[in-house]
Order: C-alpha cells, then sequence, then structure tokens
C-alpha cells in the first residue's frame, strides 16, 4: 500500500491565512519539522561524547 | 625546475596550493572534541543529498527530459530527485540555523559563511529552473506566474522562464557547476580554517585564531 493511499492527496493544497501572511500547510509541517530537528539536533547527547569529555 | 634556473609554474602551484592547504589539514584525522554534537552533521548531510541530487538528476537527463512522464523507472528517478532536493535543502536550512546561531564567521571564516550563503541562494535558483522544466501543468503554472514578477525587475530579458530550453540548461548545467563550485571552496575552506568553536559561555564572542581551530584539543575522530 502506498503512502498516497493512506493520505488522500487528489485535492487541491490546504492553506492557512493571517491577514497578509498565506501559506500552504505541507510548507508549514516542513519548517515545523526543521525545528523540531533542530532542537533535538542540539539537546540530544552525541555517542561517545560523554566517555571523550570525561577522558580529556 | 625550468632550463633558466627558476622554479617551473608547476612547482610554483604545488608549492602555493601546500602552503595555502597542508596536507594535514586538507585530510585531518582528528577533529575538535567540541564537534561531538548532532548539530555538526547537518553539512554533510547536505553534501550527501547533493550527491544523489546528481547522480539522480544525470540518469533523469541522460534519459532525456520527457521520460520520467511515461516509464515506471523514470517515475522512480524523478521522485528520488525531487526528495533528495526536499532534503538537501531541510538539511541546509538546519545547517545554516546551526551556523547562525554560532556565528560561524568568527575567527577569519568570513569566507565560509560567505561561500555557504550564496550557495544557498544559488540553490534556490537550481531549484526553481528544476520545476519549470518539469514539463507539465505544474511547470507551466509556475512558469507563468513567475515570468511577470521576472519581467517587472527587468532580469526577464536574459532569463526568459517561458523557455524551456534555456531554463533546462541552466538546470543540468549552469547552476550545478556553480554550486559545486561553490560547495568544493566551502569544503576546502572548512578544512584551512577548522570548525568553528562553540561561543564561550557566560561572555561575548571573542573571536578564535583560525590557525587553532583545527585539532587544538584533538580528542574527536575525523569527519
Amino acid at each position: 500500500m502506498s503512502l498516497a493511499a493512506i493520505i488522500n492527496l487528489n485535492h487541491p493544497a490546504s492553506y492557512v491565512h493571517w491577514g497578509f501572511f498565506q501559506m500552504s500547510v505541507s510548507n508549514l509541517v516542513v519548517i515545523g519539522l526543521m525545528i523540531v530537528v533542530f532542537a533535538v539536533a542540539i539537546a540530544l547527547p552525541f555517542p561517545g561524547s560523554r566517555r571523550r569529555r570525561s577522558r580529556s | 625546475m625550468s632550463a633558466s634556473g627558476k622554479p617551473s609554474w608547476t612547482a610554483r602551484l604545488r608549492e602555493a596550493g601546500v602552503q595555502a592547504m597542508p596536507p594535514e589539514r586538507l585530510l585531518p584525522d582528528t577533529q575538535p572534541a567540541y564537534m561531538s554534537s548532532w548539530i555538526y552533521i547537518f553539512g554533510v548531510l547536505t553534501i550527501a543529498a547533493l550527491v544523489i541530487i546528481i547522480f539522480s538528476g544525470s540518469v533523469l537527463g541522460l534519459k532525456g527530459p520527457a521520460w520520467w512522464h511515461y516509464t515506471g523507472v523514470g517515475h522512480f528517478f524523478n521522485s528520488i530527485h525531487l526528495w533528495s532536493v526536499e532534503l538537501f535543502f531541510f538539511f541546509m536550512v538546519i545547517h545554516l540555523w546551526g551556523k547562525f546561531f554560532m556565528a560561524a564567521w568568527r575567527g577569519g571564516r568570513s569566507r565560509t559563511w560567505m561561500s555557504g550563503a550564496i550557495t544557498f541562494l544559488i540553490s534556490i535558483a537550481a531549484a526553481f529552473t528544476g520545476y519549470v522544466s518539469q514539463q507539465n501543468f505544474d511547470a507551466q503554472w509556475i512558469a507563468t506566474q513567475a515570468k511577470d514578477g521576472l519581467n517587472s525587475t527587468g532580469i526577464g530579458a536574459f532569463f526568459n522562464v517561458l523557455n524551456f530550453g534555456q531554463m533546462y540548461t541552466y538546470h543540468v548545467l549552469l547552476l550545478p557547476v556553480v554550486v559545486v563550485a561553490l560547495v568544493s571552496a566551502h569544503i576546502l575552506l572548512v578544512r584551512r580554517t577548522g570548525i568553528v568553536p562553540p561561543l564561550p559561555l557566560g561572555e561575548l564572542a571573542i573571536p578564535a585564531p583560525a590557525a587553532d581551530a583545527p585539532g587544538a584539543s584533538a580528542t574527536g575522530s575525523a569527519a
């Protein structure tokens, strides 16, 4: 089963409007994902980094 | 050495190259300990996505611009091309955010920062020329919408988004060459000046001398 069968993509893109601001929901989702990945990349410890710090 | 006793131009070029980029800096075997963070991997992820873009784009280019419309394999390669571009920009934007908040232009790294920023802008143009080269209604819609905006700036006189041949040439040759050249320069500059250290805690940023940057407290492994 393809992903397109799970999520119905057979319609025009959904948009959000805030005054003059307009953006597609898909673009908003991508921006949100980037912010999440950015935060996780900073917060998540890198494998082996604690061991290296304690050795030095 | 030439017959006149002076070093030949190849020898001078080699000496200049080694002086500008010593081998131990070009291919280091250690990296500073502060590189042990996930935020430092987004540059190499961007490059990995670029490699996939170039590979899938080369296949699409060799098979012709209409191939992906009527074959399953062509559609597959087109999807690989599209999604690797999505990941390329995804990783590049996170890389940009990380370097912005680290003030990565410190310590004589302004050229590294600028080459990255220009690569980002040229990549947008490369992606745009790809969208108008799809040869479908989406491409027609984007091109006809874009032409009015571009014509209002005057650039339409030599950058005609309705000219498929011109857009395709920009997309498969001219802009990729510029992106690859800028990315290569960016990597060489990173190797030369070293990876930017984190901002010092509790005080204003003091530019670190570039010469001390790579391997100053080397405990990590090379990227």
